[in-house]
């Protein structure tokens, strides 16, 4: 708890290096802000070329408004995971010199991935805002739960960051590790398909255990279906985030006192 | 676990080892950490860099820390400022902390200077408000106006530390602690840190010093600690526990009190007993000795209360017993405050040392003393150029001075009034203004009778 009380006292450090992180991340370039959505949308024009025209069999139309829909909390997830392996490591001068929270480390970095993320919301709903002009879909008042699943989702990510932030510093492997699953974790969560077209049964429960799984479809849900979050979603959500920000609280406080040595 | 409130910093049997890293020991750190919650370190994994360190620091007081380079002065504050926890042991501290372990630590190259003084500025506990209104002033003092809204991975090295500096020295904090920090910059800039930190002083900051530039330490510092080893080897006066150290780096066996001595058993033990003030002490390698300082008058007649403006003749017979070509002897006048009236040596006045070779007198010569009413003392030293004392006697004459004027300070100049236009004063002689009330009164009526 107390944890919670020295986060709250660094709330204005951690909005200050939030701010600094986009900034310099943008400084310089010309495009600037554009950079964090091409990734997405690459992918959304890789995989609708493929599932459109490639292999036409589509699962739903608008087939890359679907896509948008899973991609999005997706790149939330994965590049703030990525990045918060090194969020410590590439901060050893403040762990090492300065009196720092260390806990702020990882959630300046999915704070700032939370942004992205929000920044994109609009080119989604612009997306959306066309595929009604034409006939394809609707717009229903569901999405103003979108917000509400970001609140969630944030603080489960949250608590995989300050788990891999603070592990990494005494296990490198762990970059390589995460590196990979995450290549693996786009396949195995239900963003290009959807879960319920699998046929197998046990690959189904397979899928159902990824904890991103329930995130992905509760956002396809409120965006692209336009109805409710199922309630075992609901509940698999909070009790995952609930899990994760609980275990990345104990994780990074028993490792805390090693960072500033083993940076 | 809180030191007595008039300590700002309290460390009680401290002790820290640092982790060996091997291949091996790194997933086996993650694993004991996070299964058995246990840091206990094996002995042949770790290595002590502090062991069984007790001191403490009082409000207010400017303390430096000197040692060999790797004696363990950086994990020092390390472990004060919290950046590192003790293996074991207590560390207390009261008041905010900034530590100046590395300038502009949380500076990040690519936003510019005006945006990295908020960022470290918070770092360093201060609000968004409290920056602004102190925003101008560090700007000011770090001189670098012209590029504050540059990025900072524009600016010089020199440049990168002057912002460093001007945001941490306006933190405000009860407690500086500074590393290696006051030799960067150019001569302009150091002067102007250390006026900065003097002010700081002035104003009851506790300030905590690691460096090597002992000139400082001696200056600035009201004691100091000699680190050895990671085992504290002395702590009290700064002039003594430097020259203690540099007698260790010198190659001679630490001889703090020297052998021809009665008068030093002070010496013995670490300053921090309570010793009576007036009792001399006198520390130093030997080699050379000042077997007596007498103060004087011109006829060569010991003093030890004076009027102002006598001329005084401080005498000090000298014993060579090894012959040397190094030597600086050195004087200084001390009030019984503490704070030091006047200093100077050969060295500083542009004497080369030439020969020191048998026995001998040095004489300082001081044609008129002026120095207001008060206890004083002098210290007399010979010593290396670079500071190692052969023989260094704190306070070999205590002395005062008498005056029948109060005025106010520890130096009278010269000095007369005079008063043009419409301003006019009766001169009373201030014999009769200055005596007893009865005198007076009698002083008075004899001279109306």
């Amino acid at each position: 708890m107390n944890q919670l009380a020295t986060l709250y006292r660094s709330r204005q450090l951690i909005a200050a290096l939030t701010a600094r992180d986009l900034k310099a991340r943008y400084r310089g370039s010309v495009l600037g802000f554009f950079w964090s959505l091409a990734n997405p949308l690459l992918l959304l024009a890789v995989y609708t070329l493929v599932f459109t025209k490639f292999f036409p069999q589509q699962v739903v139309t608008p087939y890359p408004l679907f896509l948008f829909a899973g991609i999005l909390p997706w790149t939330f997830f994965s590049a703030a995971t990525l990045e918060s392996t090194n969020a410590i490591t590439s901060n050893a001068g403040l762990i090492k010199k300065v009196m720092f929270p260390a806990e702020a480390l990882p959630l300046v970095v999915v704070l700032s991935h939370l942004v992205h993320f929000a920044l994109a919301i609009p080119v989604l709903v612009a997306a959306i805002v066309i595929f009604v002009l034409l006939g394809q879909t609707v717009l229903t008042p569901m999405i103003l739960l979108v917000p509400v699943l970001m609140l969630v989702q944030t603080i489960f990510v949250a608590g995989i960051a300050m788990m891999v932030s603070s592990a990494s510093v005494l296990f490198r492997d762990l970059r390589d590790l995460v590196t990979n699953l995450m290549q693996l974790g786009f396949f195995v969560t239900p963003i290009i398909y959807l879960i319920d077209r699998i046929e197998s049964r046990p690959l189904r429960a397979l899928l159902r255990m990824n904890p991103m799984t329930p995130f992905v479809i509760a956002y396809q849900d409120v965006l692209f279906f336009g109805r409710f979050p199922s309630f075992s979603d609901t509940f698999l959500m909070l009790a995952y985030a609930f899990a994760s920000i609980a275990l990345g609280i104990t994780v990074f406080d028993r490792l805390r006192d090693t960072l500033a040595e083993a940076i | 676990m809180a030191g007595a409130p008039e300590f700002a910093i309290h460390l009680d049997q401290v002790s820290k080892a640092y982790r060996l890293w091997g291949r091996r020991s790194q997933f086996a750190t993650l694993k004991s950490a996070l299964l058995k919650r246990d840091m206990k370190l094996a002995p042949e994994a770790s290595v002590a860099a502090l062991s069984d360190v007790s001191f403490a620091v009082h409000r207010g007081e400017a303390f430096g820390i000197v040692g060999r380079n790797g004696s363990g002065k950086s994990t020092l504050l390390k472990l004060i400022s919290g950046i590192l926890k003790p293996t074991s042991g207590a560390i207390a501290v009261n008041g905010r902390i900034a530590a100046l372990i590395e300038l502009g630590a949380g500076f990040h190259p690519e936003i510019t200077g005006r945006e990295n003084i908020y960022i470290n500025g918070i770092m360093l506990g201060l609000t968004r408000r409290d920056i602004e209104s102190r925003f101008d002033k560090i700007v000011d003092f770090s001189g670098i106006r012209d590029f504050i809204d540059q990025p900072v991975k524009t600016y010089s090295s020199g440049m990168y530390v002057r912002l460093g500096f001007a945001v941490a020295v306006h933190v405000d904090p009860d407690i500086l602690l500074i590393d290696e920090v006051l030799s960067v910059g150019d001569e302009e800039f150091s002067q102007k840190c250390i006026a900065k930190i003097q002010e700081m002083k002035y104003r009851g900051v506790t300030l905590v010093f690691v460096t090597h530039q002992l000139g400082q330490v001696r200056d600035l510092c009201d004691r100091a600690l000699w680190l050895d080893h990671g085992k504290v080897a002395a702590v009290g006066d700064p002039v003594r526990v430097v020259d203690e150290y540099l007698q260790v780096v010198a190659g001679h066996a630490p001889q703090p009190a020297i052998a021809v001595t009665t008068e030093t058993q002070a010496a013995e033990e670490p300053a921090e007993t309570k010793k009576d003030p007036l009792e001399e002490e006198r520390w130093g390698s030997g080699e050379v000795l000042l077997t007596r300082v007498s103060l004087t008058d011109d006829e060569g007649r010991d003093l030890v209360a004076l009027g102002a403006g006598t001329p005084v003749t401080i005498a000090i017979d000298v014993e060579v017993r090894t012959p040397q070509e190094d030597f600086v002897f050195g004087i200084g006048i001390y009030h019984a405050d503490g704070s030091c009236v006047y200093g100077t040596n050969t060295d500083i006045e542009g004497l080369l040392a030439q020969k020191l070779a048998s026995n001998g007198r040095v004489k300082f010569v001081m044609p008129s003393l002026d120095l207001i009413a008060g206890a004083y003392r002098i210290d007399a030293a010979v010593h290396t150029r670079n500071g190692r004392a052969f023989d260094y006697r704190r306070g070999v004459i205590r002395f005062v001075v008498g005056s029948r004027l109060h005025d106010i300070g520890v130096y009278r100049p010269p000095h007369s009034w005079k008063f043009e236009g419409g301003i006019a004063f009766r001169e009373v002689d201030t014999l009769k203004r200055d005596v007893p009330a009865e005198m007076a009164t009698w002083i008075r009526e004899s001279e109306e009778k």
